[in-house]
């Protein structure tokens, strides 16, 4: 084979390479999903008062990349007014939901809430999944003046749009996921508390948040940072993170992580030898796989949790019980995010003894939500001017095998325990 | 120091195991100037199968090899000659991309249909394990790993040097209109040669299972590096791609030390580019190429 032609195919090869990176950042990380049907969601059957049902629109992406989450919260709006409707409705009156798909796109969502406030006439708007989807849409609803309490979007950015209408309906944003946890170390006895932290966050707004978030409190009591690395969110392999880790034989390991980086990350601490006092990692520990993955070495470890079917908030019992009869399953935080969506505009609209698409109205829901606190299956709610929730997210710890609530005291179902034992 | 050292072993153990994930890339390219893009997804393929194998049986994943290799040799075979001897001559390595690309999704299609797109990983009781050696720890599973990539590319240089199928494949790489005017059935040496690279692929994948979570898109995360090798390395030699493996591979675990991860990842691309400006041949190819 002559040189030129060798060269010709090398280049070819490598654009191939090049190719395969960018179908790496086109199809995502993201696991394959099954594709769900668009169209308008049924209204929820029941029995409830008189006179018209009241009207929620909501946009969801139930195909595209959010398609798995988008059919959670929808099974979980879904849930919800069913169960209102069951028991009563509001102001006396049915609720009817009417959802759009969106296919995770983003000007299309907003189109889709354009159609459902101008044409379709809704009295009252719920949100969409996620960040993305979030701001176009609460845009438009405050175009409105419409009310809008969305179930997830919990980055930073939704919150620094100027949105004077949005509610985020869970009980921290992605900083204040750690909160208990930094409240516990910092009422250590100085000489117990960790000298030493390391913290590995993937290159993402949510997993670095969280991680970030515990960092800003620790270093602010004097915990030294002794490791800060980010990686994209395809590394596969973790080991020479794992040895930097090690080689700083920090006290404590904090990770921004979502399912996989997790695993691996500990896996190639555990190979290295690494013993940290404290291993705190977010999303990937509450995951039902997580303990599978890492057999009998998850003793100690931590995860903040948004939600979990155990929680002890009053009316949470009933929605799990309530929930697993409609879907033969616990509920996971999609679907508890959108019921608490759902509870949060309910009591606003039984505070104010309105429910329709009137600026006067919408403004007084509004107002209503500001002033006041609402109990819901993630705990009591209120927020801030933006609409960042002021809670934080309950710890959980694996406690003789089992992942169980630790922080805060009033909450847990076992005492936190520091050091950790050996993995 | 500890930390330099800890690096450069876990980078060697690194370069080990692309050298395997990358030799059936490179030995499909050098006899019939096939760009195989789904080659990365039969390693997931194997993975998958090597940790169902595990978790249904409770039986070492190492010993699902003695299905899959055979398996994955006949499908390599089949392979060949049903779908990519179709394709013409003229335009083979352009449509080679478009068939296997076509390959690649069906796996990961199908890898999501039957085992959900859940994040899998084999629970081993030695996962966690590994050895002290001058202050440094290497992990059982990492070494596992790497000895499977060294026996099986030992065999497959065997193979390729010593036996009369590795010289008319050989003979087929190198000139395969000579090769067939001295009497070597180039068809079915093609076919046999697929084959050979997807049982490396089977290898490859039982040795990622080992040390990985894996999930059906996993693929397109190694695709780009395992290309990004065998250009270096010379396309169409076998242990020019098990050499440039190792350096990127080290390059990759040194780098990440002052560097960070996000940037040590590009030292792939930076070299794939160097290499294409100077050296299009590939680094270590070349010649070394045409003798293999």
């Amino acid at each position: 084979m002559s040189k030129s032609t060798r060269t010709n195919i090398s280049r070819w090869v490598a654009l191939t390479a090049a190719g395969g990176l960018l179908a790496l950042t086109g199809c995502g990380i993201d696991d394959p999903s099954e594709s769900g049907e668009g169209g308008t969601g049924d209204g929820a059957t029941g029995t409830g008062g008189g006179e018209d049902p009241i009207q929620i629109g909501i946009s969801l992406p139930l195909t595209g990349d959010f398609s798995e989450p988008g059919k959670g919260v929808q099974r979980g709006y879904e849930a919800w007014a069913a169960y209102v409707n069951e028991n009563g409705g509001l102001l006396g009156r049915d609720v009817e939901l009417t959802i759009l798909d969106d296919q995770s796109n983003a000007d299309r969502v907003a189109s889709d809430y354009e159609k459902l406030i101008n044409q379709d006439g809704v009295d009252l708007v719920f949100g969409p999944f996620s960040t993305r989807l979030v701001v176009p849409s609460a845009q438009v609803a405050m175009d409105y003046g419409f009310l809008f309490v969305e179930p997830a979007g919990a980055a930073e950015e939704v919150f620094t749009q100027g949105f004077t209408n949005l509610f985020y309906a869970a009980p921290a944003v992605a900083q204040d996921h750690y909160d208990y946890l930094a409240d516990h170390i910092e009422a250590m006895p100085e000489s117990e508390r960790p000298k030493t932290a390391a913290y590995a966050a993937m290159d993402d707004p949510f997993a670095q948040g969280t991680a970030y978030g515990l960092k800003a409190r620790l270093e602010a009591i004097g915990v030294e940072t002794v490791v800060d690395e980010v990686y994209p969110p395809n590394t596969t392999d973790f080991s020479s993170i794992a040895a930097k880790i090690e080689a700083s034989d920090a006290d404590i390991i904090v990770g921004g992580t979502q399912y996989q980086d997790a695993v691996n990350l500990i896996i190639a601490l555990q190979q290295l030898g690494y013993q940290p006092d404290l291993a705190a990692f977010s999303t990937a520990p509450t995951n039902p796989e997580f303990a599978a993955a890492i057999g009998d070495k998850t003793e100690g470890i931590l995860s903040p949790t948004g939600y979990t079917p155990e929680s002890s908030y009053p009316t949470n019992a009933e929605f799990v019980e309530y929930f697993a009869e409609e879907y033969g399953t616990e509920p996971t935080e999609d679907e508890a995010n959108a019921w608490t969506t759902g509870q949060v505009v309910a009591a606003a609209v039984e505070g104010v003894g309105c429910a329709d698409p009137s600026p006067e109205c919408q403004g007084q829901l509004i107002d209503w939500l500001r002033t006041n606190e609402v109990d819901t299956v993630v705990g009591p709610l209120t927020w801030d001017a933006e609409g960042r929730p002021q809670g934080a997210h309950l710890i959980q710890q694996y406690v003789d095998g089992e992942i169980t609530i630790v922080l805060p005291d009033d909450a847990k179902e076992a005492e936190f325990i520091y050091p950790k034992p050996e993995w | 120091m500890d930390l330099l050292v800890q690096s450069l072993i876990l980078g060697l153990l690194l370069g080990g195991l692309y050298a395997l994930l990358a030799a059936g890339l490179t030995l499909y390219f050098g006899v019939m100037r096939v760009v195989m893009i789904a080659h990365s997804a039969f390693l997931i393929l194997a993975a998958y199968l090597a940790w169902w194998f595990s978790s249904s049986t409770g039986l070492d994943p190492l010993l699902s090899l003695v299905f899959t290799v055979p398996a994955f040799f006949v499908l390599g075979v089949l392979v060949q000659r049903v779908l990519i001897a179709r394709l013409k001559p003229a335009t083979l390595t352009m449509m080679s991309v478009l068939l296997t690309f076509a390959i690649a999704l069906t796996i990961e299609g199908l890898l999501g249909f039957v085992f959900s797109g859940t994040q899998r990983r084999i629970q081993l009781p030695y996962s966690g394990a590994s050895l002290e050696v001058f202050g440094a720890r290497i992990a059982v599973v990492k070494l596992i790993a790497f000895a499977l990539a060294a026996v099986a590319l030992a065999v497959l240089y065997v193979v390729l040097k010593a036996t009369r199928f590795g010289q008319s494949l050989r003979a087929t790489i190198q000139n395969s209109e000579a090769a067939a005017l001295v009497g070597i059935d180039t068809k079915k040496v093609a076919g046999y040669g697929f084959g050979v690279g997807l049982a490396t692929a089977a290898v490859g994948g039982t040795a990622l299972s080992l040390d990985a979570t894996i999930y059906p898109s996993l693929h397109w995360h190694w695709i780009g590096p395992l290309m990004a090798i065998i250009v270096v390395g010379g396309l169409g030699s076998v242990p020019g791609a098990a050499a440039a493996a190792m350096v990127l591979g080290v390059s990759q675990s040194l780098l990440q030390i002052p560097m960070g991860t996000t940037w040590a990842q590009t030292i792939f691309y930076i070299v794939l580019f160097a290499t294409l400006v100077f050296r299009p041949h590939g680094f270590f190819g070349g010649r070394l190429a045409q003798r293999f």
